[in-house]
């Protein structure tokens, strides 16, 4: 279009040489279809960029899906082009939406967390807290028993396949995740204790539960990667739960004293135990022997014993006393008095010393008739 | 001349494209447009594609965003049904559902749409919440809590309302953004909560030290056990060996005078042999030597 503009620029000055010289309209004419073949390569060029415009490229953590005049080119998932280059008619005709399918995301919870910023607490200089809560400011939920604590989370997650309704359906996903996000939160405390703030475990499973639940019924068309819980008691009442902390402490070291005592006290019973029954299996030998060995020497003895009864006694008696009477330590004879009366003697007995001597008196020998 | 059907052909492909800027407009996917004649609303479009329209003066395309928009309300506070002072905050997830309705409602502006939303929330506050204990919200029996349950009537509550007064939007759905409770409520929630920690304390401090007595005394019952069975059986074994041992008792029935006196003087010498002193008089057989020869022995064997 532009070039039959331009053209008629040279006309005029052209008229006048072509009736006058042949030469002179012959070079005029060469020159016009050099400039007319010039503009005819730029309009090429343009036609060719144009169209070229159309080409882009698929990045490996994304999808892409052309709208022709508005509208999804192909049914849903087969529209779907995966990563490498493409090419759409330009502007008016094709758009392409990247969908952002397979990066991963990243929210965090905006409620259950004291005012605080995250500079101050990496310096540890967050003022501190007062009596009570500011509802406008400090965030927090109940707990089912009807406490406080405060939670913060980041849920990590990724837009699963094909991703039309997160681009396409929701004004801005990543809010509204983040608001479901929210809710799993307060959602889970609610029928938890203010135990919760020992064990995450059982509350991160419960928040993951009602998360899913509701990506489920909202259609969020997103797959949870990995959601984080921090669970705290309220400051106002650290030293209160440091100190159920020590205590619990304090009792395990107590059961564990307890424990210890008792595999000492079973195990000197069992070894006690053990040693009565040595000993008395050992008694019950040394009297079987014993009385065994007495029946022998008896057996021995009788045959001398029958011949001549009293001999054999005395002769016995003798000899026993003369072995008693060299082995006994000390000994002490009393001569009768010249009067006959039985003479008094007198034994002092210490009980404690168990070193000296012991006296063994023998009542029965002084005893006389 | 040479050049006119290029000529025509650029003419005729820059006239389409003119013809079709001023004739046709694009619904985008996610957008609905009410098409007005004279601003008269006269054409609802729900699908995305290419349409006819007449052009400007006369016919004039709306787009509206069809997505669903996150929206919270005001954490306000409201009265349950058992009389306690509760904050709470809802979201909700909503769209238009009729372009033409909305466009005559609010015109072209969410912020209009989304104070009517705060207005109908407020409303279900009230409405639902008060109709709840609080035992509703936050509970540790699964039964007792309904969270999910006025989640829902609130949503029935929005959507209802919604519908009555026509306004073109659609509430997809609610979720409970935050409970929370007045500022000089917390305050006494610490001071509860400060007591059920110093009871837990003392509960701990007792358990631990029941379970530590209970743990020793086991032990020590357990150990007597040992023990005494341990005596049983030892008492048992004694036993065998003393009926063992009545078994030699029959040798000695053979005589049993001499039997005793043999057995005797063996306990005497066995009971004199360490560390005694014996304290005897001249009576004592031999010692009745020490007074002067004798025939006729004295017998006094004893032990």
């Amino acid at each position: 279009m532009s070039d039959s503009h331009d053209h008629p620029h040279p006309a005029p000055i052209a008229p006048p040489p072509e009736v006058t010289d042949d030469a002179g309209s012959q070079a005029l004419s060469d020159a016009l279809r050099s400039s007319f073949a010039i503009v005819k390569v730029i309009m090429v060029g343009l036609v060719v960029v144009f169209l070229g415009s159309g080409f882009f490229t698929v990045g490996t953590q994304e999808k892409a899906i052309i709208l022709r005049f508005g509208k999804p080119v192909g049914e849903d998932e087969k529209a779907l082009l995966g990563p490498g280059p493409h090419w759409a008619l330009p502007y008016p005709i094709d758009e392409v939406v990247r969908l952002p399918v397979g990066q991963v995301q990243t929210v965090n919870s905006t409620i259950g967390w004291y005012l605080t910023t995250a500079g101050l607490e990496a310096a540890k200089t967050e003022p501190p807290p007062g009596p009570s809560l500011n509802p406008a400011t400090d965030g927090y939920v109940l707990t089912g028993d009807g406490n406080i604590v405060h939670v913060r989370g980041t849920l990590r997650y990724r837009v699963s396949e094909p991703g039309l309704r997160y681009v396409f359906d929701f004004a801005s996903a990543s809010n509204l995740v983040q608001n479901a996000f929210n809710h799993a939160l307060l959602y889970a405390a609610a029928r938890g204790t203010v135990d919760i703030t020992r064990d995450t475990t059982a509350y991160r499973e419960q928040a993951e539960a009602r998360l899913a639940d509701l990506i489920a019924q909202q259609q969020l068309g997103i797959k949870v990667e990995l959601m984080d819980v921090q669970v705290i008691p309220p400051r106002q009442l650290t030293a209160d739960f440091a100190r159920v902390l020590e205590a619990e402490v304090r009792r395990a070291t107590a059961l564990n004293d307890a424990r210890k005592y008792a595999n000492e006290t079973v195990s000197k019973g069992r070894s006690e135990a053990v040693a009565r029954t040595n000993t008395a299996a050992a008694e019950r030998a040394r009297t079987v022997e014993f009385v065994s060995a007495e029946a022998n020497r008896f057996n021995d003895l009788l045959p001398e014993y029958r011949k001549d009864k009293q001999l054999f006694t005395s002769l016995r008696y003798a000899e026993a006393l003369q072995r008693i009477f060299t082995n006994v330590q000390e000994k002490i004879i009393l001569q009768e008095r010249a009067d006959g009366k039985p003479r008094e003697l007198r034994l002092q007995l210490n009980r404690e010393p168990p070193k000296p001597k012991t006296i063994g008196p023998e009542p029965a020998h002084q005893d006389k008739h | 001349m040479k050049q006119n059907p290029l000529t025509f052909i650029v003419g005729a492909v820059l006239l389409v494209i003119f013809v079709l800027l001023l004739f046709v407009f694009q619904v985008r996917k996610s957008e609905v447009a009410v098409v007005t004649t004279f601003g008269k609303p006269v054409r609802d479009i729900t699908e995305p594609g290419a349409y006819w329209k007449a052009p400007w003066p006369i016919q004039k395309v709306h787009k509206f965003d069809q997505r669903i928009h996150n929206f919270e309300g005001k954490f306000e506070q409201v009265q349950t049904a058992d009389q306690f002072t509760l904050l709470i905050m809802v979201y909700v997830g909503w769209n238009i559902s009729d372009a033409k309705v909305f466009s005559q409602r609010f015109g072209d502006s969410t912020a209009k749409a989304e104070e009517s939303l705060e207005g109908l929330l407020r409303n279900a506050y009230s409405g639902v919440v008060g109709r709840h204990p609080f035992p509703d919200f936050v509970s540790t029996d699964e039964k007792q809590l309904k969270l999910a349950e006025i989640e829902q009537e609130m949503l029935q509550r929005v959507q209802a309302d919604s519908r009555a007064i026509t306004n073109g939007l659609d509430v997809k759905f609610l979720g409970i953004k935050k409970l929370g409770l007045p500022e000089s409520v917390t305050e006494l929630v610490f001071q509860r909560m400060k007591s059920e920690r110093e009871v837990k304390v003392s509960e701990i401090q007792f358990e631990g030290e029941r379970q530590a007595r209970d743990l020793r005394s086991a032990a020590d019952a357990e150990s007597a056990r040992l023990i005494s069975d341990a005596d049983a059986q030892a008492t048992r074994i004694r036993g065998l060996g003393d009926s063992e041992a009545a078994k030699s008792f029959e040798v000695f029935k053979q005589d049993p005078e001499l039997a005793r006196f043999i057995l005797e003087l063996g306990a005497l010498e066995a009971f004199t042999k360490e560390r005694t002193t014996l304290i005897l008089d001249t009576q004592t057989s031999p010692l009745g030597l020490l007074r002067g020869p004798t025939v006729a022995p004295a017998r006094n064997a004893k032990p």
